[in-house]
């Protein structure tokens, strides 16, 4: 790639894509070719699209799935409405609550601040992909073990946070569930029981605080 | 949102022609897309830099370590050399939103985003920053409001990282039309200080490539205060810098954010400490100094004791860390 | 009627949450996930005054919009609004784009009229008036009872504060909305509902439809706390809409309309004086407190949401009391039943003038309230409490805590009504051994399902899991709306009834003895092919009404900084006869964090100068996270005699009371008013004025 310095050895580069690939160029389909469908995938990039809806593909739990969006529609609303994937939820639709929570490339994302055009070519898991072969995962076990829900709206969420947390780190200490989980709110205050949850998913044993007490041999 | 066009950009000279007069770049977009949701800016082109070459680089260096615009908030949190060289930095980018944001909030971004002011944001308010001719937050809901300003809208600068970068005395590279610039954080704010409408110094185009930070050795660290334990904006931030030898401090730098439309600092307070020892007294009086000139708001006075506290204590975590 | 079974193997247990599975996986289907065939996306333009004459609304170019389908007016005619975010009119279109340009696209012709969103300054004679012909403060209520001025000239010692809490907002996470299906044969409509029965009731009122003709369905419901019982403005918008659309309109409010106008718990500004004698028994009570509702009184909130007033001198008895309670209106939206009603602010004040009085008399807060607290049972729980909590160690002298980070302790009670009659359910028993018990009744994520299903297993003698729930269908025998606590108490019975007589009608159509547990299969199976349906109601026995409950706190605060952290809250709690423990426990730590938030986090504000709430998101509507729940130790008394008893309620009233005294305590001053933030702290402590050390 052709690139001119600056004075610090930051690297600029200029638009050699267009002059190195014409954006007619067959279409390279094949694995063996990813590397030059990538760069022909670029060289086409600097096109305008939109403001009219336009077919994308989005990449959700290992399906490719196609719809028609405008540009200005986020990711969220392309899962919610215009496929059935409801399960991440729209909360406050400004990257403040975490309901809507989905896993980019394994990184949780807010899809409620994201275009659905920029989600392209990523690997996006939702919350319908974890159970996908019926098997609940191991954080959603313990979800329910722990009774980390209430009304249940910030559960999807909440299960992506905790699921990205320890794809990362298996072994998280609770102030770092705590801080990997503070782009998520719950209503309910279901907070003891995810903290607890996401504990026991990581395989650190914990016990419960509660305790029932007969009031009739209370003194 | 209004419906808009959208292109990505492959080269800095791409996007500029891209966005034109009426466009925005479009790097994490959590502070863009929520501003266009509220019809606060309406662009008519979003241009992707995300694909520009470079800029997605942290590029450490034996004098000056040099950071891709691009880069996420996520990946300086989680960096062990920028932990290492610029502890401030890193502990700065720790408290910025939350993952969900730092995975895709980018440097760049988080340098150049708009006011918080709640009437800044407001759909429905037309303020002096908007266009408008009143300054709500003057007579209003001012809790959240600067202490030091230029002029007469009150909102502060909340970026945490150009609080750090600051203190570090970081150098933004952009990129105005076919030059690319040098700009230190005070000039990347300038116009914010002086202009109610600005919250930066950059001119429609202009694009942040990347940030500089020179190696001078010492630490560095950052602290705020909000009113939750956990993803909340600062009330009040701090980062200082400098180089502690055997308790005497040289080269110190104290910033300010969430107080001022700039990251705010003053001189005195610094050459106040130069080849002191660092001690609960002399971080006491270099206190003193940053905030000799706040002037509080009918309800943001709570800020100076805040800030008070957290220069005092961040210089002790310096010295601790050295 | 027998009572609960004797032996109870799922009954107060902790087995696990029916429907969390469907809850975790996404499979979970809420009003705003149903996407029936052709549905279509609604939205609401609301007022962007405060007060208004609106004179024309042009819906026109919206309707010619691509996309758009139907527009309605909230109101025909000619109309004055009250408050910023009422109600103007709706679209609907097929995507939500669509929907948002036809928004802008509408003409409104207004003029602005003077408006009051401050209650201080609505109390003024010269104020604008909310509704023309009528004062903003209403005439107070006035409870007066014994010689008040008297008893407090013989008081040993007396107290006298100022406190305050804020509006808080609901905040449910699934916000208001209905999806709404408008056929020739009758209109079905998904609701975000506490009460199936009254947005049914509402919608055939609204729209003058019978209610034969109106379905509705809430299986999933992400969340109310008292706000959504009726259809709302937005459930009538939405059936319109589908009418005129000819199509299914999903019409859920954004979180921005959530703010503005579908309830909230109203204000309070307090007065209190308070006397005792030297030992410390309560003599003399003065309260004078306003607050406000808003535009006035909300729709349909039984649960006392209409006015600002609240019970005082709360859970104590005073002999000699003087009570002046007024509501004053503002131009804001209008309040809406806040899970117990009034309580909160009551015990935030109340609570808190018993520490003062505490420790201007010397005495340990604990002592003051066992002396005076007239409920054995809430007085046992303050023994209990204080033991577990470690209360005699951690209680010091106010203030007297070391270093910049202060750490505190305090205290408080509750009480709340609770209790439920009127329920009806039906169970079929099929010849393969399933059995299904419907009811009209709905699971706001208290754990309506899974106590069903816990109950029909004990009484059957089948596992939880063998029992097929279904709720939320207006098809189904109803029940009453969820709210007051009423829920467990009001459908536990008629699961207890209806299981009772199915298995008596199974027993006696097979002749089997005691069809229960193993010899189920082989009752089922004799009944041949038609399936036994049987009704069953609430009785009598089964249930009561009257929960306590006390919590203590330890917080730390930064005096430096005014940040107060919770450390930890010790909760006992009574609630009859426990049926699940697993969400009764998650109903009580949901509680106590909706209470932290109350003390610290939660806060309407509005701007005087626009009239509009300046906070109409969760960046400046703060709700406790993750991160600011505290430790929790929690003990569940047990009353099986006392049968069912609800508990959501009880247990988030004393966690802001308990809060403030922690904070209290630590600093060695008060912060009379909620939130307390920073902000307040350090004004408290003096520190927010200076400018150098």
């Amino acid at each position: 790639m052709s690139e001119f310095k600056s004075n610090d050895g930051f690297s600029i580069s200029r638009r050699s894509f267009l002059k190195t690939f014409g954006t007619s160029a067959a279409v390279a389909a094949t694995a063996q070719m990813d590397a030059v469908a990538k760069e022909l995938e670029k060289a086409n990039a600097e096109k305008v699209l939109g403001p009219e809806p336009l077919p994308i593909t989005l990449q959700i739990n290992g399906k490719p799935m196609k719809v028609q969006v405008e540009p200005r529609t986020t990711l969220l609303d392309a899962l919610r409405n215009h496929l059935p994937l409801t399960g991440s939820k729209e909360v406050c639709d400004r990257a403040t609550c975490g309901a809507c929570t989905v896993l980019l490339d394994d990184k949780p994302v807010y899809s409620c601040s994201m275009l659905a055009i920029e989600a392209q070519r990523r690997a996006i898991t939702t919350i319908e992909g974890l159970a996908a072969n019926g098997k609940l995962s191991k954080v959603q076990e313990a979800f329910i073990d722990k009774d980390a829900l209430m009304c249940g709206y910030c559960t999807p969420g909440f299960v992506m946070s905790v699921t990205a947390l320890l794809k990362a780190n298996p072994h998280p200490t609770a102030d770092e569930v705590r801080h990997a989980c503070s782009g998520n709110l719950c209503r309910c205050g279901a907070y003891p029981g995810i903290l607890q949850a996401a504990l026991k998913a990581a395989g650190v044993s914990t016990t419960a605080k509660t305790e029932v007490i007969s009031y009739a041999r209370l003194a | 949102m209004k419906p808009f066009q959208y292109a990505t950009a492959l080269s800095p000279a791409g996007a500029r022609e891209l966005a034109g007069e009426d466009g925005a770049y479009l790097a994490g977009g959590n502070d863009l897309l929520a501003l266009m949701k509220e019809y606060l800016v309406e662009p008519r082109i979003l241009v992707n830099i995300k694909s520009l070459p470079g800029l997605n680089r942290v590029k450490p260096g034996a004098k000056v370590w040099t950071l891709g615009a691009g880069v996420t908030v996520a990946e300086l949190e989680d960096h062990e050399g920028v932990k290492k060289v610029f502890p401030g930095l890193q502990q700065a980018a720790a408290e910025v939103g939350s993952r969900q944001i730092r995975n895709v909030a980018t440097l760049g971004g988080n340098l150049a985003q708009h006011s918080r002011c709640w009437y800044y944001r407001h759909r429905d308010i037309l303020c002096l920053k908007r266009g408008g001719d009143t300054c709500y937050a003057r007579h209003g809901e001012n809790k959240y409001h600067s202490l030091f300003t230029g002029n007469t809208c009150i909102s502060p600068v909340v970026s945490n990282l150009s609080v750090a970068l600051t203190a570090l005395e970081a150098t933004v590279l952009v990129q105005r039309g076919d030059e690319q610039k040098r700009m230190t954080l005070k000039e990347l704010y300038a116009r914010a200080w002086d202009n109610p409408t600005a919250h930066n110094s950059l001119e429609p185009g202009d694009l942040i490539l990347a940030v500089e930070i020179p190696v001078r050795g010492g630490s560095s660290a950052y602290l705020q205060a909000s009113e939750k334990s956990a993803f909340d904006w600062a009330l009040v931030s701090c980062a200082v810098a400098g180089r502690v030898k055997g308790g005497t401090i040289t080269g110190a730098r104290i910033v300010l954010g969430a107080v001022s439309p700039m990251p705010y600092e003053a001189a005195a307070a610094n050459d106040s400490l130069e080849g002191k020892s660092l001690d609960a007294e002399t971080a006491a009086r270099a206190a003193d100094l940053v905030l000799a000139r706040a002037h509080a708001q009918a309800q943001n006075g709570y800020k100076i004791p805040i800030a008070r506290a957290l220069i005092q204590r961040s210089l002790l975590q310096l010295k601790a860390q050295s | 009627m027998p009572g609960w079974p004797e032996k109870r193997v799922y009954i107060g247990s902790h087995t696990r949450r029916i429907d969390a599975p469907a809850k975790v996986t996404g499979a979970a289907k809420y009003t705003s996930d149903v996407q029936p065939e052709g549905w279509l996306y609604g939205m609401i333009l609301r007022s962007k005054w405060a007060k208004a004459k609106i004179t024309k609304i042009d819906l026109d170019k919206a309707l010619k919009l691509p996309g758009i389908k139907a527009a309605v007016l909230a109101r025909e005619g000619e109309r004055t609004v009250r408050y910023y975010g009422e109600e103007l009119a709706a679209v609907a279109g097929s995507t939500k784009q669509a929907c948002l340009d036809a928004l802008r696209a509408i003409e409104v012709e207004a003029t602005e009229l003077p408006f009051v969103v401050r209650e201080d300054e609505a109390m003024g004679d010269s104020a604008p008036r909310v509704w023309e012909d009528s004062p903003n403060a209403a005439a107070p209520h006035v409870n007066e009872k014994g010689e008040v001025d008297k008893a407090f000239a013989e008081c040993a010692t007396v107290v006298e504060g100022s406190f305050s809490t804020p509006v808080q907002i609901h905040h449910p996470l699934e916000t208001h909305g209905n999806t709404v299906s408008w056929a020739d044969d009758g209109i079905t409509c998904w609701a975000s509902t506490q009460g199936i029965t009254s947005v049914a009731e509402g919608l055939a009122d609204n729209l003058n439809v019978p209610q034969s003709r109106i379905r509705v369905l809430s299986e999933f419901m992400g969340g109310g706390f008292g706000s959504k019982f009726g259809p709302g403005v937005e459930g009538g918008l939405a059936a319109r809409l589908s009418r005129q659309a000819k199509a299914p309109v999903k019409l859920m409010l954004t979180r921005f309309d959530q703010s503005l106008a579908v309830g909230n718990r109203p204000s309070s500004f307090q007065k209190i004086k308070l006397g005792a004698t030297a030992d410390g028994i309560l003599r003399a009570f003065e309260l004078e407190s306003y607050g406000t509702a808003g535009i006035g009184a909300g729709g349909s909130t039984a649960g006392g949401g209409g006015g600002a007033g609240f019970p005082a001198p709360y859970i104590y008895t005073v002999p000699n009391i003087r009570v002046k309670q007024s509501s004053v209106a503002v131009n804001a939206g209008s309040a809406r039943a806040f899970r117990a009603p009034g309580h909160p602010p009551a015990s935030f004040g109340m609570e808190s003038i018993m520490d003062d009085l505490a420790v201007k008399l010397g005495m340990d807060p604990v002592e003051i309230r066992l002396k005076n607290d007239p409920s054995e049972v809430r007085r046992k729980e303050y023994r209990l409490a204080a033991e577990r909590f470690g209360w005699k160690e951690k209680y010091k002298t106010p203030g007297s805590s070391p270093g910049p980070v202060k750490t505190g302790v305090g205290c408080a009670g509750a009480t709340w009504g609770g209790g439920g009659r009127g329920t009806q359910a039906e169970a079929q028993i099929n010849p393969d051994g399933s059995i299904e018990i419907r009811c009209g009744t709905q699971d706001l994520g208290t754990g309506t399902k899974t106590l069903i299903a816990l109950i029909g297993a004990d009484m059957l003698g089948l596992k939880p899991e063998q029992i097929l729930v279904r709720i939320g269908d207006t098809r189904y025998p109803p029940s009453g709306g969820s709210g007051g606590s009423t829920t467990a108490a009001s459908v536990s019975p008629a699961i207890h009834n209806v299981c009772t007589r199915a298995l008596e009608e199974l027993q006696k159509q097979t002749g089997i003895a005691d069809a229960r547990g193993e010899n189920w299969m082989a009752a089922c199976k004799k009944l041949g092919l038609n399936p036994l349906v049987v009704h069953g109601a609430w009785q009598e026995g089964l249930s009561s009404s009257g929960a306590g409950g006390v919590q203590f706190a330890e917080v730390e605060v930064d005096t430096d900084t005014g940040f107060v952290k919770v450390r930890k809250i010790t909760c006992v709690q009574d609630g009859g006869l426990i049926v699940s423990q697993l969400t009764a426990e998650s109903q009580v730590h949901g509680g106590i964090l909706m209470g932290i938030g109350y003390a610290l986090y939660e806060e309407r504000i509005m701007d005087r100068q626009t009239g509009f709430v300046l906070n109409p998101n969760f960046e400046t509507y703060k709700l406790a996270g993750l991160a600011d729940a505290p430790e929790i130790d929690l003990v569940l008394l047990d009353m099986p005699e006392r049968g069912v008893i609800g508990i959501g309620e009880p247990v988030t009233i004393p966690t802001a009371g308990a809060i403030a005294n922690a904070v209290a305590n630590a600093i060695g001053v008060r912060v009379g008013s909620l939130p307390i933030t920073p902000q307040k702290v350090l004004a408290a402590l003096g520190k927010d004025k200076l400018t150098t050390a």
